[in-house]
């Protein structure tokens, strides 16, 4: 039956018949390891094409939904992380080994007479390849990739005259925004994956009409009598190298947790761009051209490398095949090599030492994960960057650095002469407070307040109390609120302080309803008020906070420590209920009536 | 022996073919079935508020509607009509919510103040202040939601009926 079938479909097609051919190709000089490459980019290419189709199902190219949905695909799906992470991952290792392809074959010298068209098909597929790169970059509409390919795009713009209309194409307009996301995606998933099958297609098709160029040592006799054929002994090194490329791939995906997703793309912000690594070069070139030499980087040297590789079959005719015989255009490739390998390490080289970069990263690490944290709870339509807009903590911070920093540090960073506001508001840090108030990390020799001289079980007693007023401690022990109430009222505290009644005034600050968000709001708006330091005080009222920002600024300080909760947070990751148009009654009702 | 070596070249690319292969497509399944393990599209809240006790007058049905909101994916739509529920307070105090939607074909259903019934516009339906079916051609009784009253707030879980 099966043997019916296939014999009537062999009938009409020829199918196994070119096939067989295909597979008997004969390999003259015999199968090797170094021709593997070719048939390890193809394997690869495959790969970005069914991991790319899958992720097609999960992508949403506009600027509002783009980070969203590559969000959604990385954190909220089993198996997104690493399909995504195997694409990722995958685009580098197609440019590596475009480039190990390229090395061989110019080694081999197969680019000479016959085989100059494919050589120079073989170009327009490292272009390709670039193409894919830059185009691929943007699409999660990340901080990273919204900078670096605007750096790309302002590239295109300085080319001589017709510059600027090119990026004005590519942008879909004047700006970044939706247009410039579908037109990337049209190029990343139309235009380029056919342009690379066309160039593909007559690469290999010129290929195996040539054959295989063998290396220049092997000898006529060899070559005429070592002929083995491609099925199997060539396909088999060649999967051998396929299982190889996926087994590093995935063990990379493995071990980096996949591709990054930054914050989603915040086109106010300042954001100090980098390109993938392979443009690195090109980034770092443009940095020894300045101003009107700007163009000799974008333009002039990559067009003359690009020029010189088209023309290389032309111009290298001598048919030998032995490197000795080509030493001028092995000195003209490598030292290109070597040049693009010194300026990569150099701009790598350069931003592992600057300082703004480092900072940057880290900040970009830290809003990474604080925008994963809130699109958990679900992304406002109005896109990506909504969801810190709504955020009264990253609100909060912005206003801390513009307005507190310089006096109070946080981890590290900021002024020496204030309270260190690492921790603010925890356990830890009022406890501190309390032994001893005149730490540098506190109030300094000039404070007022005398260190609390009791056992330590009695003043973590007294902060328990004294945060118990806030309305927002965590993990509330009674026991010791009690204990530590006792203590304050009865003890030395008392004689200072104010407590249980807002309005009472002594010489230290009134600690009713001590660091809850009514006493901070209070406190910063007018810190001289004789509720709080009165005529001791040092620090400016920020009285011209509106409400909005001074509850960020508060929900900000709350942020700061473990012990407390954010009033603004809602329940973790929405709870699932029920589930929409399955189970309202409009849905069954109309399935009822169709039926 | 070239030919021994032929054949264990075969069944060794067939072996690493399909693995590979296995290899690539499992994850990629697995990201595909995605929507039949996990809710992609949901209600974010069990009970939706639609109001304080003292907003229903005591045994006249008022419309209500219900607003929430939706996880979409990545997206949450807050704020969303729902749809629109008839609440009756009884004497007691406790309610009674209904789906406007008529059990028949899902036409919007009014309340008769004069005759004191449920009446609906397409097919005559008629039903009783508790929702029973009185007459007409729907199958049953009004869709029925479950309720709750925190804090003098009235909680209807719009998510099932009965
Ligand atoms: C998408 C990228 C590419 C793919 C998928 C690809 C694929 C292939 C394949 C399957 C072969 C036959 C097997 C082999 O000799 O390794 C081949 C041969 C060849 N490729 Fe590529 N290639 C790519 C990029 C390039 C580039 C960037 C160049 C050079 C600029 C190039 C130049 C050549 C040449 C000259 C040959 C003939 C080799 C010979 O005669 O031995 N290819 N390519
Ligand atoms: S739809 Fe209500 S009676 Fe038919």
């Amino acid at each position: 039956m099966a043997n019916k079938l296939g014999e009537w479909i062999e009938e009409r097609t020829g199918l196994s018949k070119l096939l067989k051919a295909a597979l008997d190709e004969p390999v003259h000089g015999g199968a090797k390891w170094s021709y593997i490459f070719g048939s390890g980019l193809v394997f690869l290419f495959i790969l970005q094409a069914v991991t790319g189709i899958i992720m097609t199902s999960y992508y949403s190219p506009s600027s509002t939904s783009a980070w969203g949905s590559v969000y959604y695909l990385q954190y909220k799906t089993s198996f997104g992380w690493f399909v995504r992470g195997i694409h990722h991952f995958g685009s580098s290792a197609m440019m590596i080994l475009a480039l190990v392809h390229m090395f061989q074959v110019f080694i081999f010298g197969a680019y000479k007479k016959p085989r100059e068209l494919n050589w120079i098909s073989g170009v327009f597929l490292l272009l390709l390849l670039a193409g894919f790169g830059l185009t691929g970059y943007l699409l999660p509409w990340d901080q990273k990739g919204y900078w670096a390919t605007q750096v790309a795009t302002n590239i295109m713009g300085t080319i001589p005259v017709i510059g600027k209309y090119i990026k004005i194409l590519h942008q879909g307009g004047a700006d970044y925004g939706n247009f410039t996301i579908t037109r990337f995606y049209t190029l990343h998933v139309f235009l380029l994956p056919l342009s690379l099958v066309f160039f593909l297609f007559i690469h290999i098709a010129l290929f195996r009409k040539h054959g295989v160029t063998p290396c220049w040592k092997m000898s006529k006799e060899v070559l005429k009598n070592r002929v083995d054929p491609f099925w199997p002994d060539q396909i088999f090194k060649d999967a051998v190298f396929a299982v190889g490329i996926y087994a590093a791939l995935a063990g990379v995906v493995f071990w980096t947790g996949g591709a990054e997703l930054e914050a989603p793309a915040d086109p106010a912000s300042n954001y100090l761009a980098r390109p993938e690594w392979y443009f690195l070069f090109l980034f770092q070139l443009l940095k020894y051209c300045q101003g009107n030499f700007l163009i000799v980087g974008t333009v002039i040297v990559p067009a003359l490398a690009l020029a010189f590789l088209f023309v290389l079959p032309f111009i290298d005719r001598n048919p030998s095949l032995y490197p000795s015989k080509r030493a001028p255009f092995f000195g003209a490739v490598f030292s290109g090599l070597a040049g693009v390998i010194a300026l990569t390490t150099l701009a790598i080289h350069h931003d592992s030492q600057d300082i703004h970069i480092i900072h940057q990263r880290e900040e970009a690490e830290k809003q990474a994960s604080r925008a994963v944290k809130l699109a958990s709870k679900g992304i406002p339509p109005a896109g990506g960057m909504s969801i810190f807009l709504n955020d009264p903590v990253y609100l909060g911070e912005k206003i801390f650095k513009e307005s507190c920093i310089g006096c109070h540090m946080v981890r590290g960073e900021g002024g020496e002469n204030s309270p260190d506001f690492t921790n603010f508001g925890s356990r830890e840090w009022v406890a501190g407070l309390l032994k001893n108030p005149k730490d540098k990390k506190y109030f300094g020799e000039s404070g007022a307040m005398p260190p609390t001289k009791l056992p330590d079980e009695s003043i973590l007693d007294i902060t328990e109390f004294l945060l118990s007023q806030s309305g927002n401690l965590l993990n509330i022990n009674p026991e010791r609120v009690e204990r530590g109430k006792e203590l304050a009222l009865k003890g030395n505290c008392a004689i200072c302080h104010p407590f249980g009644n807002k309005e009472m005034k002594k010489v230290a600050p009134n600690l009713t309803d001590y660091l809850s968000e009514t006493w901070l709001k209070e406190f910063i708006r007018n810190p001289a008020d004789p509720r709080f330091y009165g005529a001791r005080n040092k620090m400016p009222a920020f009285d011209k906070l509106t409400d909005r920002e001074l509850d960020a600024v508060v929900q900000y300080l709350f942020n700061l420590s473990k012990d407390r909760a954010l009033v603004s947070e809602r329940e973790e990751d929405g709870k699932k209920t029920y589930v929409f148009g399955l189970t309202s009654p409009r849905a069954i009702i109309d399935f009822k009536g169709k039926s | 022996m070239e030919n021994s070596r032929r054949k264990f070249l075969k069944i060794a690319s067939h072996a690493l073919g399909g693995t590979l292969a296995a290899g690539v497509v499992a994850p990629l399944i697995g990201l595909t079935v995605h929507p039949l393990m996990k809710e992609t599209v949901y209600g974010t809240e069990d009970f939706i508020s639609i109001g304080r006790v003292d907003d229903f007058p005591v045994g006249v049905p008022t419309k209500t509607t219900i607003t929430s909101s939706k996880m979409d994916a990545w997206n949450i739509f807050e704020g969303l009509v729902m749809g629109s529920v008839w609440v009756i307070r009884k004497e007691d105090n406790s309610l009674n919510v209904f789906s406007v939607n008529c059990p028949h074909l899902g036409c919007g259903i009014n309340w008769g103040e004069d005759v004191r019934q449920f009446l609906c516009p397409c097919h005559e339906g008629v039903f009783d202040i508790n929702g029973r079916k009185i007459s007409g051609p729907a199958p049953r009784d009004l869709y029925s939601f479950e309720t709750k009253i925190e804090n003098n707030n009235v909680l209807i879980k719009f998510g099932s009926f009965t």
